[in-house]
């Protein structure tokens, strides 16, 4: 076994000093995620949390990301980093830089990143932080951040920013800024966000030196060798536990404009080979890039590759770029989920597509091992995630930001039943949800009903999340919602036997109560007394559902989450009338089921 | 006479204060069947130790002071009531959703949590209230009464209403509350706006259901108390420790049981901030409490307390937050029970499993096998195998050095005296990361505070923890060992009111503003002449929730005059928040404008003239001074000076490497540090620098 402190030359570490710095770095990340969410004006970042921070070593390796998005640092960082780098050799303590840009490492380009090199006293380049947030609003051509229906980053329209300076001895450039307040919509809103971001790089900063000056910057370098070591030889024991094989699975986006009518065909294949232990996830087998904003970023399609590979295997092998040694991901140029090219758009590539990818992947994991990978989480994302818009009738001002009022999606996976509030898998989970007061007392909007729908979950031996629903519109005047909801047409496949989750689905509510059909992806006007009516896929289930436990399933249906029906007909449970599990009907059923 | 009574996890700590201030500490095994035994227990201690009889003891007393964990064991335990979560139309999963968010993204080994409330007993009331206070749909009372008949016929214990927007009108929530009077007469319920009146609806609706839950075994509990007490001839008034920090009467706890959640803890920095200012006359502290499976972190800031609504009961995201206000405590699982072991990558982690009190840690020879922190301190010579808990129990050495010769050193392969070290050093820094993400969410600097270490094991590493976090003080009172119960002792009646009421700087209501004020002050004088009657002294203070406009995580602010007369007055507000907001983030938008969203007003009153912390003076004990060989990373082994605690003189210092020890706790002071005995006698330690490596 590959052992911490044998491969790295100069200063060794031991398996002490080794948590020790680890600790403290981790510590830096938390604090750098926990001002930004408490200074934060926008919903999405304030409320939502959308929004990560971690630190990446001079020759621009990952190196902690705790707790953050999963798909907005895996690979991404880094490729920003080194482009920073690249662009201006020159690094003064003091600068700062915006960088959006998805040809040059960014996710996508609503991911606004503030990147600060941290130097030492003798000005040499030690680490590079990021503060990434997702925008309220970035000036795109309509009110959206996610512009799934555009042709290209011009119909897309929002300023792009490949790492420029934005601060020179810590104060702001303030041309850039006034372009920013130019172009965004409701600039002090984006302003006050932008300030959160600064803070928090500058606190990382601050802590950052603190802990060089005191360890030594070169005993920390060091330090940064011998962890990625470690956590490859975590990554390395992580892959000798799985059976050897090799496994593809297709997952298809809903069509839209810009697509081929089929829809968004992913195929995914991956090998895993414990003896060398390697991992391998191939993209390449996948469309060309398509005149509509669902391509992936390169940091998004790797990302989306590793997303799930670590969903799948030991949670607790550190995710840097120790571990990362150990995977391969094949890209190509100019593929949906590849390295795009300039002008393609990859407006919404942290969200749909890369789900699919995301979901391939542990969906193969789990086609190699029973014991392992999870089936696939929802699709994203409904009008519960929506971008939502328009002018204030009340106080005359103009507002924009993007609700969290209720997405489910979540997967069941080898080892227990989903996480049901995932959002969506590259997001794991981690945002918040609005609170219903909150949301009406900043937006002229009123939230009608949110909940779970019963009989949707992806039934399994372990299951899937049911449905989330919201109801909600415009409380006064009118308001602009841009969703792109995939999950409509190909809804969450289980695996292994186990079935898939619920479809998404919209509709709008007129004012006297009539459904009227939406578009799946694209923007809707509602005037008050209309609201929308969003559900979220469900999540696909694990293995087959007769072999779930029946307690489980008699406690989903005195919850009122699965229907007595279905409790018999989809797991072979008998229930009496009050509620009671009959164990020998139950067993009688799935005799018969299996004979 | 006075007691101050903690029942804790394992142990149940009582303090006596004598007729001239002095103090008494004891501790008994707590007994989780029944913990009022525990507490007789210990009293019973403390009548042995005055040579009187229980009751004789008992009818000296005029104040009983009681912390419990008995509320939240109940929660953990799943003991609490049958509770039905009536909520608004559209909104029955409030409990089910939370807030979202997750800890460790990749971990898809635990499921989504099950709901505080059972979704079975939540019911929709229709009828709604919109943010601007207005009646959108009014209420169906003929629906309300239904459901009521359907919470008889389920025998339903309590109730739980949190209707949307009854903070700003509360006529629907109110309503409901007079229909359960009527048809469920005699079962407790809980209105939120009455119980939490703050925004967002899960936290309210997560302190309704939690304090209703826990309503009849509480007041089953304070009644037994108070009558068990009274039966062993207990006269006096009987006061129960808050989550919030103060004192309030058992039977009005009883009422309002979620004020029971941190009920001990949140005594810690009441004590810690007097041995702060008393010790080292400062008023910044970071209070460590060291358990035997528990660690727990709280803060004093300028001479206050900070609270916090994200108490969670169980792991964040995972458990239940109260939303309810709490002196802001972190928890961590650590302890001397905190196991040690080796991940496949050969790196060292301790905790978070725990051996607890049973198996415990190998050298307890009582079935546990496993390298414990304790094990650790043992191997190092910290401990004395002969005199921990003063002799009481025998610890085996033996047992402790194979367990970390198998378990660690070999698996590293390092040295036995290195690996106990390693593991000492690996619990410091978890407890200084404990420590770290809490000055974090509230804005202090370790570096500018004292350290207070609190509980038996708090001196095996507190020099340790504050050399690394940079403190120039590390205080370990002599009544450390019972830090809640002594800080109980210190403790004040107090109250607290809250209104909902948003102002903005930028076209500020003074004239609303007041009126809410007055409001809040009318309330405070009313408890003055209830429970405050006969108190020496009171004091009301009014704070703002303020932000800068579109966040939404406000921060307190404390208002300089009681009432806003001038734009002054106003101005100086501002230019507190935006001083206190650089204090906490290290940013200000000073240019902003500022909303406030929440008034409140704190009173207390005063029980008691003077504050002491000091033991009466105990008779000499036998000494054990002399040295004994400890074993430290950077020197290897030492002859360390051991000196009996209660033994050094006020003054005295004691320079590293040396163990102080009493009964109930010892104090490792590191080489490089030196120890002072204060006048209060508390033991303070400059940390200084480790000396060079061997």
């Amino acid at each position: 076994m590959d052992r911490v402190g044998e491969a790295t030359d100069g200063e060794s570490f031991d398996g002490v000093q080794l948590a020790l710095l680890s600790n403290r770095l981790d510590g830096i990340v938390k604090k750098m995620a926990n001002t930004l969410l408490r200074t934060g004006r926008s919903g999405v970042l304030n409320m939502a949390r959308d929004f990560s921070c971690c630190i990446v070593t001079a020759d621009h390796e990952l190196l902690t990301a705790t707790e953050s998005l999963p798909i907005h640092v895996l690979s991404g960082p880094d490729i920003m980093a080194a482009w920073m780098c690249e662009v201006h050799p020159d690094l003064k303590r003091g600068d700062a830089f915006l960088h959006n840009s998805p040809y040059h490492g960014c996710s996508h380009p609503a991911d606004h990143t503030i990147l600060v090199p941290v130097l030492d006293d003798a000005g040499v380049h030690r680490f590079t932080l990021a503060a990434k947030a997702h925008q309220a609003d970035i000036g795109n051509s309509i009110p959206t951040t996610y512009h799934a229906r555009a042709r290209d980053v011009y119909e897309e329209g929002a300023l792009i920013f490949p790492a420029v300076q934005i601060q020179r001895d810590y104060q702001n450039i303030d041309d850039i800024v006034r372009m920013c307040q130019m172009r965004i919509r409701v600039p002090g809103q984006w302003w006050g966000d932008y300030l959160a971001m600064i803070g928090a790089a500058r606190i990382g900063e601050r802590e950052l030196m603190a802990l060089g000056e005191d360890v030594g910057w070169d005993r920390l370098d060091a330090f940064a060798g011998q962890f990625f070591d470690y956590s490859e030889a975590r990554m390395v024991s992580a892959l000798r536990e799985l059976p050897a094989g090799s496994a593809s699975h297709s997952s298809t986006h809903d069509p839209i404009p810009g697509t081929p009518e089929e829809g968004v065909k992913i195929n995914v294949t991956v090998a895993v080979d414990p003896e060398a232990a390697r991992v391998r996830v191939d993209l390449r087998d996948n469309p060309d890039a398509m005149p509509c904003g669902l391509n992936l970023s390169e940091g998004c399609s790797r990302t989306a590759a590793m997303v799930g590979v670590f969903n799948s295997i030991d949670h607790t092998v550190p995710k840097n770029a120790g571990a990362f040694r150990r995977i391969d991901v094949d890209l190509r140029d100019d593929c949906v989920v590849g390295i795009p090219r300039h002008p393609t758009s990859c407006s919404a590539a942290t969200t749909n597509v890369a789900d699919r990818v995301s979901n391939s992947v542990q969906a193969s994991m789990a086609k190699i091992s029973e014991d392992i990978g999870l089936a696939e989480c929802g699709a994203s994302s409904p009008p519960a995630a929506a971008v939502v818009s328009g002018v204030n009738p009340e106080t005359g001002k103009p507002y924009i930001n993007q609700v969290f009022l209720g997405r489910t999606n979540g997967a069941a996976s080898a080892k227990t039943d989903a996480w049901w509030t995932i959002g969506h898998v590259g997001n794991a989970g981690m945002c918040f949800l609005d609170s219903v007061e909150l949301d009406e007392l900043r937006l002229p909007i009123y939230v009608h009903a949110r909940g779970f729908i019963p009989d949707t979950e992806g039934a399994g031996r372990t299951c899937g999340a049911p449905q989330g629903f919201a109801v909600y519109g415009p409380r006064v005047g009118t308001m602009s919602l841009i969703y792109n909801s995939d999950g409509t047409i190909n809804g969450p496949k289980g695996v292994n036997g186990g079935l898939g989750g619920a479809n998404a689905g919209q509709e709008k509510l007129t004012a006297n109560g009539a459904e009227e059909e939406v578009p799946r992806v694209g923007q809707v006007h509602l005037d008050a007394g209309e609201m929308i009516v969003s559900r979220s896929c469900g999540g696909g289930g694990f293995g087959p559902p007769a072999e779930r436990d029946p307690e489980l399933v008699r406690y989903q249906v005195a919850e009122g989450f699965v229907s007595r029906d279905r409790a018999r007909e989809v797991y072979g449970v008998a229930l009496a009338e009050d509620g009671a599990l009959l164990s020998k009907e139950t067993d009688d059923l799935r005799a018969e089921a299996t004979s | 006479m006075r007691f101050a009574v903690d029942t804790g996890g394992t142990f149940t700590d009582l303090i006596v204060e004598d007729d001239d201030n002095g103090l008494h500490m004891y501790k008994a095994s707590t007994t989780p069947g029944d913990p009022i035994n525990g507490v007789l227990d210990s009293l019973k201690l403390a009548a042995d130790d005055f040579g009187l009889g229980l009751d004789a003891l008992l009818a000296k007393g005029d104040l009983f002071i009681h912390g419990t964990t008995h509320a939240i064991n109940a929660i953990v335990t799943g003991n609490t009531a049958k509770t039905a979560f009536l909520t608004t139309e559209g909104h029955r999963d409030i409990l089910v959703f939370r807030e979202g968010g997750r800890m460790e993204p990749f971990n898809f080994t635990v499921p989504y949590p099950q709901p505080y409330l059972p979704r079975a007993l939540s019911y929709e009331v229709p009828g709604r209230i919109l943010s601007d206070a207005s009646e959108m749909a009014p209420l169906d009372e003929g629906r309300v009464v239904e459901i009521l008949k359907e919470l008889k016929s389920k025998d339903v214990e309590a109730v739980a209403v949190c209707l949307l927007w009854s903070i700003i009108n509360s006529a629907h929530e109110d309503r409901v509350g007079e229909l359960i009077e009527q048809h469920l007469p005699g079962v407790p319920y809980t209105l939120s706006h009455v119980l939490n009146p703050s925004l967002r609806e899960y936290r309210r609706a997560s302190s309704a259901a939690i304090d209703a839950s826990l309503k009849p075994l509480m007041s089953a509990y304070m009644h037994n108390l108070t009558g068990r007490l009274s039966d062993a001839g207990f006269g006096g008034r009987v006061l129960i420790v808050t989550s919030q920090g103060g004192m309030m009467d058992a039977v009005d706890v009883a009422e309002h049981p979620i004020h029971l959640i941190n009920s001990g803890p949140s005594m810690a920095p009441v004590s810690g901030r007097y041995f702060a200012r008393e010790d080292e006359g400062s008023d910044t502290a970071v209070i460590a409490d060291t358990g035997g499976t528990t660690y727990d972190v709280s803060l004093v800031r300028r001479g206050r307390i900070p609270w916090t609504r994200e108490t969670w009961i169980g792991q964040p995201y995972r458990g239940h937050m109260t939303g309810f206000p709490s002196v802001d405590v972190k928890s961590i699982g650590a302890g001397g029970g905190s196991i040690a072991w080796v991940d496949d990558g050969g790196m060292l982690h301790v905790g978070p499993q725990s051996a607890g009190a049973v198996p415990g840690p190998s050298c307890y020879g009582q079935g546990g096998d496993k390298p414990t922190v304790t094990d650790a301190s043992l191997v190092l010579g910290y401990l004395d195998p002969e005199f921990f808990l003063g002799g009481s129990m025998g610890l085996d050495l033996e047992a402790a050095r194979g367990a970390i010769e198998r378990d660690v050193a070999k698996p590293m392969g390092i040295g036995l005296e290195d690996a106990a070290a390693a593991i000492i050093a690996i619990a410091t820094e978890n407890m200084v990361q404990a420590i770290v993400d809490i000055t974090v969410n509230q804005g202090i600097d370790p570096r500018d505070a004292i350290l207070i270490g609190g509980g038996g094991a708090a001196g095996l590493n507190s020099t340790a923890i504050g050399r690394r976090l940079g403190s120039e003080r590390v205080v370990i009172p002599e009544v450390g060992a019972a830090l809640s119960a002594a800080g109980a002792m210190m403790s004040d009646l107090h109250s607290q009111y809250t209104r909902t009421f948003f102002a903005t700087s930028e076209a500020f209501d003074a004239a609303g503003v007041n009126q809410i004020l007055d409001g809040l002050e009318a309330r405070c004088n009313a408890f003055i002449n209830g429970p405050g009657a006969g108190s020496i002294s009171q004091t009301i203070e009014f704070f703002a929730e303020a932000r800068y406009p579109e966040q939404v995580w406000e921060i307190e602010v404390p208002l300089a005059s009681p009432r806003f007369e001038s734009d002054a007055d106003v101005a100086a507000l501002v230019e507190e928040f935006h001083k206190v907001h650089e204090d906490i983030f290290a940013i200000n938008d000073p240019e902003s404008s500022i909303e406030v969203v929440g008034w409140t007003a704190s009173v207390k009153c005063l029980l008691k003239e003077t504050e002491s912390g000091s033991l009466a003076a105990a008779e000499e004990a036998a000494s054990a001074d002399g040295t004994r060989k400890v074993y430290f990373a950077e020197t290897g082994y030492v002859d360390a000076t051991v000196r009996r605690f209660e033994a050094m003189k006020a003054g005295e210092t004691l320079p590293g490497p040396a163990i102080i020890e009493s009964p109930f706790t010892t104090v490792v002071v590191d080489p490089g540090a030196t120890a002072e005995r204060r006048e209060s006698g508390s033991v303070s330690i400059v940390p200084g620098v480790a000396p060079a490596a061997k």
